[in-house]
């Protein structure tokens, strides 16, 4: 079965062997006994934070550590994924040097421990290792967020184009423009094969997005505050921020709300010097930013469109900071233009009562979160069909991986043909010179050939296809 | 030959209708690629067959409810274009474009047979009254389905079930302001309208036109909507509240509409 290859990670040493022998079993290439691409990494799920930020490569070092890591001998081409969540090496490992299929293993670990000072004995516990189509299947997912801490997750694809875009720059992997992708992918010769591969990963991670939901919907408190705010307002362009109280969560979630274009930012704090402290740190040339005292928070909270709460003030004695009376005072101010309260203390800083003000919209940190995992959830049954894409993306690039030689064998059976046929034209040319034909004719006659030719191959093109897709199973 | 156009007019609505469905409700993006041209083209026809008609009949209004319906089926789908193409929302679509279908349909298959020997229907002016009038109407209507979905979402938000994936209904702020504007929009229309048809009616019936039911319940119409507008506008009235105030609004409108049948001075006769 053609790279059928076993999840071969370290913790599962005796599945080495299967692979080994699945990988002899008939890679399409031109090395057919080896193992030339290799996803060696750990993730989230493999790694303790600990553990991965030993390994994390920051962005300024992602180049270098590329570099290196295609200078180790035997490495053709490589890639480094480096997230919060991962760390991923992508190598190709050139045939004629892969004296062993565990040398090209070695080779990558050793670069761990050379650029980290990470020894193997460390990383073994919590390493993974893909070979051929399970490194294509696992790059699919990866690209398409499916593999992801937070499933659908749209940062991760820009990171994959990152780490992409620095290993073409350094010329860990080279350019396959205006080639035939498996063709290259498949030739013992071909100059890429990463790049290829990588530029069908962002294929297959934009066909995930565009025919499932699987990123549709946020999934952590701050987006969600964000998403719900724009059911209110819209556009938040224009819109004026109020941030009562300080706090981690609050100052993400107003961070969230400026990306998508709040403009103002006011800031009221029992401390007038946080508040300064907090306004500051948010401040940006897009920004206005004010503070208000906290004395005059109810005669001034009009100002904003949304409020975000985080003091927990009921926690020392002091009751609810917005309550009806307040709403509906606002609400005469504002003329009863929406207001979104987004309360993320606990105990809580708006009474629930509020919500039933005209115009006012509560959400405590509950009812954020019960919107996260409902949209979880979402995202949980959309992967289904994202795993059905990816699965059968999989499929489609080993079947044009396989068939690569064959392209090649029935590219050189044309020429060869062709060359025949412009000989014989040539000779029929010089036989006829003492009544040389119209040029109608030779059209005719030429294309009369060609149909021929094509009809006379056709059963031997059709069989070396089949050889090869039988091969290939 | 404008039966026929108004025909295909009213299955491009309807494939309009249909496609309208899932770009709204699913937030499908291909859908909304065949409901927008598809509505385009459904206008283009409509428009044809009204102009073909008018042409052959010499005549420059409509002189039956059938022929009035199909006009405000027009505007109806043209609201929706242009709400489609300044606020990038097909949800309201959902309400407009079936309407547009039902106005249009009996019209396009079962046309009116009513003929008007009135020496008028050819003046430019009662084109305009008849068309300024309708498109205060659609104005209005537009108004109350923009609060009707502001409702929608408005509930939708507070019982904290924001649904699953997108909301298909429009921000709130949006749909305010699609109220608001509509509304804006529809009283220049009302008043040039109802100044018109005054004018017209003043010269060629005398002042016992005013003594009409239907003109009577027309300038109560009018007022109802001024002072809608301003309640709007002064208190910020949203919501349930401007519900109740658009539904009222558009009784009275209905109550001018089957005025006609009271009415000497629509029916064109003597009075």
């Amino acid at each position: 079965m053609l790279m059928a290859i076993q999840d071969t990670t370290r913790e599962q040493p005796q599945a080495a062997p299967q692979t080994r022998n699945s990988s002899h079993g008939g890679s399409p290439s031109a090395a057919p006994a080896r193992s030339r691409l290799l996803l060696v990494g750990v993730n989230h799920e493999t790694a303790p934070i600990g553990v991965r930020e030993r390994i994390a490569i920051p962005t300024s070092r992602l180049a270098e550590a590329t570099r290196k890591l295609v200078e180790q001998p035997g490495v053709r081409e490589a890639m480094i994924v480096s997230t919060c969540n991962r760390v991923e090496l992508l190598t190709v490992h050139d045939p004629a040097s892969a004296s062993e299929e565990l040398a090209a293993t070695e080779r990558v670990m050793r670069f761990f421990d050379e650029f980290f000072q990470v020894s193997q004995a460390e990383l073994k516990a919590h390493i993974y290792e893909r070979q051929e189509q399970e490194a294509v299947n696992h790059l699919f997912r990866v690209a398409s967020s499916l593999d992801s801490m937070v499933v659908g997750d749209a940062q991760i694809l820009g990171q994959v184009k990152h780490a992409w875009n620095v290993a073409r720059e350094v010329g860990a992997i080279h350019s396959a423009e205006a080639s035939d992708p498996p063709a290259q992918a498949g030739a013992a010769h071909a100059s890429s094969v990463l790049d290829p591969l990588l530029q069908r990963a962002f294929f297959v991670a934009k066909r995930v997005r565009t025919e499932t939901q699987v990123g549709s919907s946020n999934v952590s408190v701050a987006s969600v505050a964000a998403e719900l705010a724009r059911n209110i307002f819209g556009s938040l362009a224009g819109k004026t921020i109020l941030m009562v109280g300080a706090g981690k969560m609050s100052e993400l979630t107003a961070r969230h709300l400026i990306q998508q274009g709040a403009n103002t930012l006011l800031v009221s704090n029992r401390t007038e010097a946080r508040a300064e402290k907090i306004a500051d740190g948010l401040r940006t040339p897009a920004i206005t930013t004010g503070i208000i005292p906290f004395n005059q928070l109810h005669e001034q909270a009009h100002r904003a469109d949304i409020i975000l709460t985080s003091t927990g003030a009921a926690a020392l004695g002091g009751g609810a900071i917005f309550t009806p009376a307040n709403a509906r005072a606002m609400q005469q101010r504002r003329k009863n233009r929406p207001v979104f309260f987004i309360d993320i203390a606990v105990p809580r800083d708006v009474s629930p009562d509020v919500n039933k003000v005209d115009g006012c919209f509560v959400y405590d940190i509950d009812d954020l979160q019960e919107v996260a995992v409902a949209n979880q959830e979402n995202r949980s049954r959309e992967a289904a069909a994202a795993e059905s894409i990816v699965k059968a993306e999989v499929e489609a690039y080993r079947e044009r991986l396989s068939l690569a030689p064959a392209a090649e064998a029935i590219k050189q059976l044309l020429a060869d043909a062709d060359a025949t046929r412009q000989q014989e034209l040539a000779k029929l040319t010089h036989r006829l010179a003492g009544q040389p034909l119209s040029p109608e004719q030779l059209a005719t006659i030429e294309s009369a050939m060609k149909a021929f030719a094509a009809k006379l191959l056709h059963p031997q093109i059709a069989a070396l296809k089949a050889a090869q897709k039988q091969r290939g199973e | 030959m404008s039966l026929l156009w108004l025909r295909v007019a009213v299955l491009l609505y309807g494939v309009a209708a249909l496609a309208v469905l899932p770009a709204a409700l699913y937030n499908r993006p291909r859908w909304r690629h065949v409901a927008v041209p598809c509505a385009v083209a459904a206008v283009f026809f409509h428009f044809v067959a009204i102009v073909e008609t008018l042409y052959a009949a010499h005549r420059a209004l409509p002189v039956d409810a059938h022929e009035s319906a199909s006009w405000f089926g027009l505007l109806l789908a043209i609201a929706f274009l242009g709400l489609a193409q300044r606020y990038h929302t097909v949800s309201f679509g959902i309400v407009l474009l079936p309407l547009s279908v039902l106005l249009t349909i009996v019209p396009a298959f079962k046309p009116g047979t009513e003929t008007l020997s009135y020496p008028l229907i050819q003046q430019g002016w009662l084109f305009l009254h008849v068309a300024l009038l309708l498109a205060a109407y659609a104005a209005l209507l537009l108004s109350l389905i923009a609060n009707v979905l502001y409702l929608i979402q408005e509930r939708r938000l507070k019982q904290k079930r924001p649904g699953k994936g997108r909301s298909w209904l429009p921000p709130l702020e949006t749909t305010d302001q699609i109220a608001l504007q509509s509304l804006l929009f529809g009283l220049p229309c009302m008043t040039a309208g109802l100044l018109i048809g005054s004018v017209v009616a003043l010269q060629t019936i005398g002042p016992s036109f005013f003594e009409d039911p239907k003109v009577l319940l027309s300038v109560a119409m009018w007022l109802a909507y001024m002072l809608m507008i301003f309640i709007r506008r002064h208190s910020g009235l949203r919501g349930r509240r401007a519900i109740y105030l658009s539904s009222f609004v558009f009784v009275v409108v209905l109550a001018v509409w089957a005025a006609n049948q009271l009415s000497t001075v629509h029916r064109f006769k003597t009075p």
